[in-house]
């Protein structure tokens, strides 16, 4: 190898050490010391501060229930919604409404998502089936999954039929849409470089069109299940003798707003592990666009 | 291979020949066959009429509210709640959005709560928003404003961190000031997302108008309408009423869109 | 450099894979907005197996369209592009192209990238797994297989799609500008390592590029193509001397030296062939 090939070779592996990036010394401000610090109790600083604004507000509320500024009626006491969670928990029925709540929601998503995603790649794939689907389509979600209720109530009654259609509807248009403009949206270069090397259509299916559009059909999961959950909600507010929605309906009419706000705690809760769930898978799917960051 | 290589725009922009192009009429041919078939079972007697009205039907019930003016008062009632909650909510959507993604203490400070409060499911507010504010139209108004207010909020705080770096730099080399930073950089940088949390929010804003006027069924409006259509079995009604859904939907939807290209012109230069 | 290399043993490494080009009458058409406009004219260029060739014009010439149709990604022509004889009708994996942006599929890794190009080979799989570890060391990449594209720098990504397109072994590899991103001092080092991988895998090669210097130290010949509509100007012989009769190791060509005097005539001669296409005013040829 010459100098020059050795100087090369050096450079890149120092690239590849310093993990794709080269780091330039930067010209900053002079810090505090307290910045310097900083690094080292970076993770313990940042849930204090995430933790102190909730804590604060939380002192604000015993603080105000203690002196009474808001009558009970209006604003329960922490300890009361902390009771009645305690106490939902204690007889299981906190743990049988929220499982029938995802039940529900996890039947509904696998069927509108699935939809969505048959329909989003069928509308990908081919321009006439998207030319014949595409107005009927975006007619019919134009109406929000809200609107349907009434029309499904007379149509299929107020059981589990109603829910499970609603849920679906709900997630099968983001994952219809989504999937659809990933799929699309394949750079031509890429397919360019399928065509070369002879791929037929299997191949570019499966090696160019379906990896590439991941990340778009990932945002329209992930939008389908957080309108999923939020559809499930409405529709058990509005027609449900069980579930989490059920639940804040039962605390609303018997004026007890700890329970309402206990059970929002909860549907506030698995909103976010569900959603945090996919991110994990996401991240996990994409770890390439990750590696080189 | 028939077509040329490149991609390139047709030249003919006349509009009948672009409106009764044959890939157009394509898309037509389901719509009009769903129509044709619920027409058919309708009048065939093969569904109950009563469960699925003609066409006729919903027109006639569509002629005769509007005749009554019931019509136009639900409509303009629903309207009304959305645009005076979709105001309220998204101009606190911009404020906030700006503070969090402006100030790092209020980012880090209340970031991770607000973060945490946009999981819980708008709908689950209801119950809490009528104990508090009743089931009149402050409530109603209330809960359109929170569901606009979210999604503006998170886009505007993400578009005001993403004011670029670079552009930041230029203002510090050109030694503006405070205002004149935010008003010609990070604003401008923002403006996208902020327009992308709005429109959202103009979405949101007009489902929390149905759920508000479900969950609160007092005064009029489309819900109302709706909600009354299914009590007295008047399927003609509640079928208006997704249509009028679907169509004041689609007409916001359009405008918003309409707004954001005009706002953000310079990009597609 | 070249001597340290071991051809690659290929199963598929058939004595007849020659990799003759020969173009005849070719002339390309495109409808823009409605209007014709030609983007080759009448080219007629014979490449004979092993040969490196060159080709240099300003943008807008064709060249590229010119690799396009060669490749088989644009199918619509008149005239004959002929290779070993045969007609060249869509894709096939006895041409590989490289192009000016790596085309990596960022979700694989690169070895996974660089077996892409035997997908549609019928090796058995160990022998797959070989040639692509052997052609990831041919470019210098051993160590870096399972790296993905975000990880590699822009040089390195290049040589990964270098291996892709090599590990079929084609009868011919088409270059499109491929260094036309990177940096000086990377670009003339994959210079160097391309001419040695071309001549060890004894490849037939036409590289287009904008960059006179780069054209007359990889080619063999130089093609002069004006735009407007693309057509050969000339063809000037690079004056490297013949290769072995066995297609091996190249001749001590004055193209490893810039700054030959004979080199600095051609580039001359290159550079009044290239500017004979354009108007140019002659206030700045004095200068």
């Amino acid at each position: 190898m010459t100098n020059l090939e050795l100087s090369r070779a050096a450079h890149e592996s120092a690239l590849i050490a310093g993990n794709g990036r080269l780091d330039f010394p930067v010209e900053t401000d002079p810090k505090p010391i307290g910045a310097l610090l900083r690094p080292a109790l970076r993770p313990a600083l940042c849930v204090v501060e995430a933790l102190a604004f909730p804590l604060a507000l939380f002192g604000l509320w015993t603080l105000s229930s203690r002196l009474g500024w808001l009558p009970v009626q209006i604003l329960p006491t922490p300890e009361q919604v902390a009771a009645t969670l305690a106490d939902l928990a204690g007889s299981g029925d906190l743990w049988f409404h929220t499982s029938i709540s995802l039940l529900r929601v996890v039947q509904g998503f696998a069927l509108g998502g699935t939809a969505g995603l048959l329909l989003g790649i069928a509308m990908g794939l081919s321009p006439r089936v998207r030319r014949t689907v595409e107005p009927l389509f975006t007619a019919l979600a134009q109406v929000p999954p809200l609107g349907w209720i009434p029309v499904l109530m007379l149509l299929v009654g107020i059981d589990e039929g109603l829910k499970l259609l609603i849920i679906a509807k709900a997630a099968l248009v983001p994952v219809a849409l989504n999937t659809q403009k990933g799929i699309r949206n394949v750079p031509d270069s890429l397919r360019e470089v399928g065509a070369v090397l002879a791929f037929g259509r299997w191949a570019t299916l499966t090696r160019i069109v379906l990896p590439a559009a991941v990340p778009s059909v990932f945002t329209g999961v992930r939008y389908g299940l957080t309108s999923a959950w939020l559809a499930l909600v409405a529709v058990e507010l509005l027609a449900s003798s069980e579930g989490l929605g059920y639940l804040m309906v039962w605390g609303r009419q018997l004026f007890q707003l700890d329970m309402v706000i206990a059970a929002m705690l909860v549907v506030g809760l698995v909103g976010f592990a569900l959603d945090w769930t996919l991110s994990r898978v996401e991240r996990r799917l994409q770890r390439w666009e990750l590696a080189g960051s | 291979m028939s077509t040329p290589d490149l991609a390139i725009a047709p030249s003919s922009r006349r509009l009948p020949a672009r409106l009764f192009h044959p890939r157009r009429l394509q898309g037509l041919a389901p719509v009009l066959a769903l129509l044709a078939g619920w027409e058919i079972a309708s009048r065939s007697g093969l569904l109950d009429p009563k469960l699925l009205p003609s066409l006729l039907t919903v027109a006639g019930r569509a002629g005769r509210e509007l005749a009554e003016g019931r019509l136009a008062v639900d409509v303009a009632a629903s309207l009304a709640r959305d645009i005076a909650g979709f105001g309220i909510g998204s101009l606190a959507g911009i404020v906030v959005g700006l503070a969090l993604g402006l100030s790092r203490a209020a980012g880090r400070l209340i970031g991770p709560s607000f973060n945490a409060v946009k999981q819980i499911a708008i709908f689950a507010w209801i119950p809490l928003i009528s104990v508090w504010f009743g089931v009149g139209e402050e409530a109603k108004i209330a809960f359109i404003a929170l569901a606009a207010f979210t999604p503006v909020a998170v886009n505007t705080w993400e578009g005001a961190c993403a004011a670029p770096c670079k552009l930041m730099e230029v203002a510090r080399v050109l030694e503006f000031g405070r205002w004149r930073s935010l008003r010609l950089v990070i604003l401008p940088a923002a403006l996208p997302a902020i327009f992308a949390g709005l429109h959202l929010g103009l979405i949101n804003a007009w489902l929390a108008t149905v759920g508000a006027e479900y969950f609160m069924t007092v005064g009029p409006g489309i819900g109302g309408l709706m909600t009354e259509g299914r009590e007295h079995f008047h399927m003609d009604l509640v079928l208006l009423g997704v249509l009028l859904l679907g169509l004041i939907g689609l007409a916001l939807n359009t405008l918003a869109a309409r707004l954001e290209a005009r706002a953000l012109r310079w990009r597609h230069r | 450099m070249a001597d340290t290399i071991h051809p690659i043993h290929h199963p598929a490494h058939q004595a007849a894979a020659r990799g003759a080009l020969e173009i005849r009458g070719l002339t390309k058409r495109y409808r823009v907005s409605g209007t014709p406009f030609t983007a080759l004219q009448d080219i007629g260029l014979s490449v004979a197996p092993g040969e490196f060739v060159s080709i240099v014009g300003a943008s807008g010439c064709g060249k590229s369209t010119l690799l396009r149709l060669i490749v088989g990604l644009e199918r619509q022509f008149d005239g004959e592009i002929l290779l070993d004889g045969r007609p060249v009708a869509g894709p096939g994996l006895d041409r590989a192209i490289v192009f000016q942006e790596h085309r990596l599929f960022p979700w694989l890794t690169a070895e996974e990238n660089v077996a892409l190009g035997l997908l549609k080979s019928h090796h058995p799989a160990a022998d797959k797994r070989r040639l692509v570890r052997e052609h990831l060391e041919l470019v210098g990449l051993g160590a870096f297989a399972k790296a993905y594209p975000s990880q590699l720098s822009g040089g390195m990504s290049q040589r990964v799609a270098i291996a892709r397109a090599l590990v079929a072994r084609p009868r011919i590899l088409l270059l499109d500008e491929p260094f036309g991103a990177l940096d000086a001092l990377t670009r003339s080092h994959l210079q160097a390592e391309l001419l040695r991988i071309v001549r060890a895998e004894g490849i037939t090669a036409i590289l287009v590029t904008h960059d006179v210097e780069e054209a007359l130290y990889l080619g063999d010949r130089v093609v002069v193509m004006h735009p407007r509509p693309g057509r050969i100007a000339g063809i000037i012989p690079a004056g490297r001397l013949p290769l072995a009769e066995d297609g091996g190791a190249p001749g001590p060509g004055f193209g490893h030296d810039r700054a030959d005097p004979a080199f600095i005539r051609l580039r001359e001669a290159v550079l009044a062939e290239l500017g004979a296409g354009h108007a140019q005013p002659p206030a700045r040829r004095a200068a």
